[in-house]
């Protein structure tokens, strides 16, 4: 096994995604390629509707696509049940969402320990662990607090301590900042660069906004539902039509 | 897991609020009302509570205890004749009108007792002695009775009131005297006539023109003997109808007088049907309200749960959150509103009108009935959130 082999985290190949019957389809995705490596920060960008989100969905095994295959730290997806796919997420993923979706009725205690309880963790060891997790994300002293008693920037602090938590190895960020001011958006990026640094996960970003393109180890730029190129440095990036 | 499904559900008031009451309306009307259909039934055997014994022999063509066929005064010899009876006595029951000192008319219950072994008299005298019935034109009058039937007068306010009856007032029967001689307390039956006892001869009497007036016979029998087996020998022997003085309504004894009685209400009254309908109205409202709430408490935690499929919850987890919540604001829900109907039946007994019983079985049926809105509740919301494309969590 060569070592590139080794560093590869995730790996879509040939996807093709469309949506609709034969006469009103849209095409999704087509012939899309994509990789990611292991301790890695990689963001998706590219313009409203080229597929950024599409891929992200069968990246994480919500969406399952027509053609093409996906490898997610040596797991193949295609082929996978609904209930795999759905035990592969609890272990495998992490996702930190654009409108964070904490429950609101929960503490930010709770709300975290979600995660480790489907996992079906003891309650005892869930708490504990959601302790050491919201010190992390400086939360401490929050953790009886509920979300709309908290800014923007607290809420996807818990949102990010919620997707790390059980300590995945793909982390899956969804516009993480599209609703905070840019230092907010910028602590709250420094924070999933932080936690995220590891041989062992990867970190899968997609957004619009280019104030956080410096956070990236890579970009890859997305158009007409595949990748059009992947860059090292955004400053290479023309973000006028992002 | 399911500490948070409470979570949730605590967390949103308004929502639980909404929810607890649906559920607890519904159990009130349903738990209310079948407890006073039960308190109306169980006035329909009164004379079996009242007139006390342990066999009853009819007319094989009797029916139930109001509908009395009256039989020969010789079927009493031969009852009496018949091998494990200790000993037999007549009873005679009719409905009669009385008229009262200031020409008022009254429609009550004449109940005609042995005047040697007083078989059948009333338990609890209030006023009175049961004995003096064997004095000449006496009769004893329920407490009811004595109030419906009580002498107009104009209190100080000048408003007219009703002074009960009272020992030594006089009334008619068939323009035959009357004079009391006791009030009794007894339960008051669903014909609503009050029961005005007399001795089995006096009411002969009083019925005018009656050629039988026999129209039951009490029956005790020998030590060692059980009614049932009573019964068995009566009916061989006699050809006649011999019933069982069991009340209790569950039982599946073919020979209780009580059950036969109020079973033949049950298939030959609209009661069942006017009572049901409010019950069925209960359970309506009930899944109406509760399945609405609950649905829309799904539908605003839409987005939540379909976070949580996403990040990893197989629908099992997510059906038996679900269940845990609806099961458990059904338990709540049923709690307040069984105690809301002990509530009111309380009061209801106390006033005494309606009649209310509230058997184990009705608080059963309701919480069944409770945890079967619940579990419909549940399920709408469960096939709304399967529904949700996990998927959809990335779409803003």
């Amino acid at each position: 096994m060569s070592h590139l082999a080794h560093t590869v985290a995730l790996r879509a190949s040939g996807v093709d995604m469309f949506f609709g019957t034969q006469e009103n389809q849209v095409v999704a995705l087509r012939q899309a390629d994509f990789e990611a490596r292991r301790g890695e920060l990689i963001m998706l960008v590219g313009p409203s509707g080229c597929g950024k989100t599409t891929l992200l969905s069968v990246i994480a095994g919500t969406l399952t696509p027509q053609a093409g295959s996906v490898e997610v730290f040596g797991q193949r997806l295609d082929g996978l049940g609904q209930e795999e796919l759905t035990a592969f997420r609890r272990k495998h993923l992490g996702f930190v969402f654009q409108s964070f979706n904490l429950i609101p009725t929960l503490t930010v205690m709770e709300n975290v320990m979600v995660t480790l309880l489907i996992q079906g963790r003891p309650y005892d060891e869930a708490h504990a662990r959601t302790l050491a997790i919201i010190d992390k994300v400086g939360l401490k002293g929050r953790e009886e607090s509920r979300p709309n008693a908290l800014s923007g920037g607290q809420q996807q602090r818990v949102a990010i301590a919620r997707a790390l938590v059980h300590e995945p190895p793909l982390l899956i960020c969804d516009e993480p900042t599209s609703a905070l001011d840019k230092d907010t958006g910028g602590h709250i990026m420094q924070l999933v660069r932080d936690l995220s640094r590891s041989p062992e996960r990867c970190v899968v970003v997609v957004t619009h906004d280019h104030r956080i393109f410096r956070f990236a180890d890579r970009i890859a730029e997305m158009e007409d539902g595949r990748i059009s190129r992947v860059v090292d440095d955004p400053k290479l990036l023309d973000t006028t039509h992002l | 897991m399911y500490r948070l499904a409470l979570n949730m559900l605590f967390g949103d008031r308004a929502k639980l609020a909404m929810l607890l009451c649906g559920l607890a309306f519904s159990a009130l009307l349903m738990a209310q009302q079948s407890s006073v259909f039960f308190g109306i039934m169980s006035w329909t055997y009164t004379p079996m509570v009242n007139i006390r014994a342990q066999v009853w022999v009819s007319d094989p063509m009797v029916e139930q205890v109001n509908d009395a066929k009256p039989l020969r005064d010789t079927d009493l010899g031969r009852v009496r004749s018949v091998d494990g009876v200790a000993w037999a006595a007549p009873l005679h029951t009719s409905f009669v009108q009385a008229r009262m000192e200031d020409g008022n008319f009254k429609l009550i219950t004449l109940v005609g007792i042995d005047a040697d072994t007083f078989a059948g008299a009333p338990a609890v005298l209030t006023q009175g002695r049961i004995e003096d019935l064997r004095l000449p034109d006496t009769v004893i009058v329920d407490e009811w009775g004595a109030a419906l039937m009580g002498r107009m007068t104009v209190g100080p306010d000048g408003k007219p009131r009703s002074i009960p009856l009272q020992v030594g007032d006089t009334f008619e029967i068939n323009d035959i005297q009357a004079r009391i001689v006791g009030i009794c307390k007894v339960k008051r039956a669903f014909t609503g006539g009050p029961f005005v006892y007399t001795t089995y001869d006096r009411a002969k009497g009083y019925t005018l023109g009656a050629r039988r007036t026999l129209s039951f016979m009490l029956v005790e029998p020998q030590k060692g003997v059980t009614p049932a087996e009573l019964c068995d020998r009566i009916e061989r022997d006699t050809g006649l109808k011999a019933w069982t003085a069991d009340t209790v309504i569950w039982s599946w004894g073919e020979r209780s007088l009580a059950r036969n009685t109020f079973w033949w209400f049950w298939t030959n009254t609209g009661i069942p049907f006017s009572f049901g309908t409010a019950v069925l109205l209960g359970l309506f409202v009930g899944i109406a309200i509760s399945g609405q709430t609950f649905y829309s408490f799904v539908l605003e935690n839409l987005k939540y749960f379909a976070a949580i499929k996403a990040m990893g919850a197989g629908m099992g987890v997510i059906a038996r959150m679900l269940f845990v919540q609806a099961f458990t604001a059904g338990l709540i829900g049923f709690g307040l509103g069984a105690g809301m109907a002990q509530g009111i039946g309380r009061v209801m007994i106390e006033k005494g009108m309606p009649p209310f019983v509230m058997y184990p079985q009705i608080l059963w049926a309701t919480f069944a009935l409770v945890l079967g809105i619940s579990f419909v509740s549940a399920l709408i919301g469960i096939i709304k959130v399967s529904r949700v494309d996990a998927a959809s969590v990335f779409r803003g």
